[in-house]
Parts: structure tokens; sequence; C-alpha cells
């Protein structure tokens, strides 16, 4: 008996990434998660039609850039005096007061790190269909890992509102068209977070190249040589 | 037997990236994970030192950042530079305490939280803390979580910059100590990308089963090997 468990668990094994448990390999049903049983860490979290949902909602995040780059967020005026306040102008505003460090963060969380998500996410849904996009959809998907903490739309979207609020009583603070763009921007940021499945692209890409190899060795796909 | 078998024991590694098991080459090092192409190693490399060096850094930094002005109002010409605390206290007074509770948990609770956090992880993991590696996992995960939400004082600032630009009216200009909170928020953050939570329960494992480790470890090197 021990032998059989033993030759289930040899199949294909994964680790825990977050404290090292040797697992058999599973994959969560859709719409649940998987989670260690040591650490609690998610090990896999299954969301229903994942690279076509992923695809979808990033280009609606890319579409939803044009209006959020360029229409105002909020406005403030005091008698005639106004201003307006756009996602970009704040960078440029700091930059110009010479705090380089500052506005170049600004600019990456708020603008380069989510535009950045939805192009990587947007890209590997959608090339993941091609072979001939294999290695690219590779590069793409370790970049997002490195670049997903980074786009902080909600943050943002935070500070928007304490800003509305902390200078509410100084003079006319307005909510501007560009400001509803960004909420939907953010959300649909998020829910594209929620949709992706990194695994349901890896077995896709595993699929396809079990496929090509005509499926005679199925001991060759695992990459794991016998030691 | 460990209860518990660990990949590291079978020489395996988990990619960071991909989640894909990585056997490792003989003789230590890392290699790039078959799957995804990322760097892999066993553990973080040199997770512990960049972790302490990344805290200290950030440490040190969140005394400017807190001594230092952040940001000047000026309305109907007057107006004083004003600190992090000093803005949550003039929220305050003004009435607004909803507000500058957010903006004293994003600015002030949540930095220092995550420094004391990254501090104690990384006493467990030296073995000078006897935590419950539950315990620390939930830390480390709160740390890892709440990192980007202290960025929220530098985008109201950056906002407020634009949008209140009227000369000697009114008018809002950043100050030194906010280049300094940014980097502490920055270097946070990369500290907690640094830390190898795995770390945790190799010293919960060590020091658990420390008496009996030589006569384990060799069979079951090879038992984990064998069903590789």
């Amino acid at each position: 008996m021990a032998a059989s468990v033993e030759r289930r668990w040899s199949r294909r094994q994964r680790a825990c990434h977050e404290c090292d448990l040797l697992l058999g390999d599973a994959v969560a049903p859709p719409g649940k998660k998987l989670e260690c049983p040591r650490c609690d860490a998610v090990l896999h979290r299954n969301p229903r039609g994942s690279a076509a949902h992923t695809a979808a909602l990033s280009l609606t995040g890319l579409l939803l850039f044009f209006p959020v780059l360029s229409l105002p967020l909020l406005s403030f005026s005091i008698l005639a005096f106004g201003a307006e306040n756009t996602l970009l102008n704040g960078v440029i505003a700091l930059f110009g007061e010479g705090y380089i460090w500052m506005a170049g963060l600004v600019l990456f969380c708020s603008v380069i790190a989510p535009l950045g998500k939805f192009l990587l996410l947007g890209f590997i849904s959608l090339g993941c269909h091609w072979r001939l996009l294999d290695r690219p959809v590779t590069w793409a998907v370790r970049w997002y890992e490195h670049l997903k903490e980074w786009g902080m739309l909600d943050v943002y979207m935070l500070g928007l509102l304490v800003a509305l609020i902390k200078m509410s009583d100084l003079g006319k603070m307005e909510v501007e068209p560009g400001l509803y763009c960004f909420v939907a921007m953010m959300l649909v940021s998020n829910l594209t977070t929620l949709s992706y499945d990194q695994q349901a692209i890896w077995s896709r890409l595993e699929e396809r190249r079990r496929r090509d190899a005509g499926g005679r060795e199925p001991a060759a796909r695992r990459g794991e040589p016998r030691p | 037997m460990t209860p518990h078998p660990k990949a590291r024991e079978g020489g395996r590694t988990c990619c960071l990236n991909c989640h894909w098991l990585v056997t490792l080459p003989r003789g230590g090092g890392g290699c790039r994970c078959d799957r995804c192409g990322g760097m892999v190693h066993q553990r973080i490399d040199g997770s512990v030192m960049l972790t302490w060096a990344m805290t200290i850094t950030g440490a040190l930094l969140l005394v400017p950042a807190n001594i230092l002005p952040i940001m000047t109002v000026i309305y109907l010409g007057s107006g004083e530079p004003s600190t992090i605390i000093g803005g949550v206290m003039q929220l305050y007074s003004v009435g607004l305490w909803g507000i500058a509770l957010i903006v004293f948990i994003a600015s002030i609770a949540v930095p220092v939280m995550k420094l004391v956090g990254l501090v104690l992880l990384l006493l467990q993991v030296q073995g000078r803390l006897p935590i419950e590696p539950s315990q620390s996992m939930k830390m480390y995960r709160i740390v890892a979580a709440i990192g980007r939400w202290s960025l929220l004082d530098l985008f109201m600032i950056s906002i407020l910059v634009a949008l209140v630009d009227m000369g000697t009216i009114a008018s809002v200009a950043a100050g030194p100590g906010s280049t300094a909170f940014a980097s502490v928020v920055v270097i946070t953050m990369v500290a907690v990308r640094c830390f190898d939570p795995r770390l945790i329960w190799d010293t919960y494992d060590e020091q658990r089963f420390e008496r009996s480790e030589p006569t384990i470890t060799e069979p079951l090197g090879k038992g984990a090997n064998g069903d590789a």
C-alpha cells in the first residue's frame, strides 16, 4: 500500500511556496481555492472562465486609460481661481518642484505599473493561444509577478478621497468626470487581478506542447529528470 | 521521520514565480526554472542579511521622514510646513477624525508595524525568538499586505500639489520629509520581498527535530530522491 501511495505522489509534486511542504499536485476546482495544509498559503485559486475574462477585463482597462489620462479627476476653486488635477499633472508638478524621486515613484505606481499590468495580462491571456508566442508569454508571466504589487490604483483612489475631504473646507472641491472613469478602471484592475490564473496559462501551454509531441511519452513533459 | 516532508530534503525547491517544483543542480547554487525561466534558489539568496539591511535602512529613514515637514499648505498668505503627525493632528482638530485615523494608520502605524514585524520575523528565523510558525506566517502575510497602503500620503501630496496651486491665495508644496517617507515605503516593500517565509519553517523544524536529525537525514534524503 505504501508503494502505491508513493507512486501516486511521485507522478507530479508541488511544494508550498511559503513553507516548502512537499505536496501532491492538485488543481483547485473552478471557483474554489487550494490551501497548504501546513501554513494555509493559497496554493492555487481557480477563477471561473479565467483566460477569456482576463482578456476582456484587461482590454477594458486599457480603453479606460484614455479618459483617465486625459480628463481631470478633481477640480478645486477659491473665488475665481481654479485648478484641475489629472493623473499626470501631479507628477509634473512634483517634478517641477525638484522632487524627482517622488515624482518617479508616483508615476510608476499610478500609471506605469497599472498600464504594464493591463498590457501584460492582455498579452498573456490572448497570446497563450498561439504557439509562436510561447516564449514571450513565459517572459510576460514572469514579469507580471514582479510588477503586480506595484500597481496601486486603489491606494491612489483613497488618496483622492482624502484630498477631496481634506481640502473641502478651504475652497470648492468638485468631482470631475475623470474620477468616475478612474473608479471604473480601479475596479476593472482589481477584477483583472482576481480573474487571472497563472496555472491555467501553464496548463494550456503544457497541453499544447504535449499535443505537439504526439502524446507518445507522457513522462517527457514533466521536465523532472530522474536522479 | 519528519512528519512534514519538505522539497528541500530531495534537493528540490519551489519556483517563487510560477510555483513549479524545480530540481536544483547537485552541489548547491541556483538555476533557472525550467517552466518560467526565472532564477531559482533553494531559499532566497542572502535573504536574512538583505532583509536586515533593508529593515535597518528603513528604520533609520523613518526618523527624517517624521521630523522633516512633508508638505506646506499656504492659505491666504499664511501657513507653515507640517510633518506627518502634524497633518494628522490638524485633521483631527478640524473634526475630521475619520480621515485623521486613515492617514494615521496609513502613514504612521503601517510603516512602524511593518518594521517591527520584520524585526520579529528575522529574530525568529535566527532562532532568537520562540514564536509559533503559524503566528509568524500570519504576521508575514499582514506585513506583506499592508505595505502598499502607506503610499497614500504621497499620492495625496501629489494630488494636492497640482490641485491647490493659486499663488499666495492657496498653494501646497511638498517638503523634504516626503522623499524620506517615499524611500521608507519602497525599502520596506522590497525588504518584505527579500524575506523568505520558508526560513520560518526551516528554523522551526530544526529546533523541533534537532536531536533526531542525524539519523533522519540519510534515509529520507535517499527516499525523496528515489521517488522523484
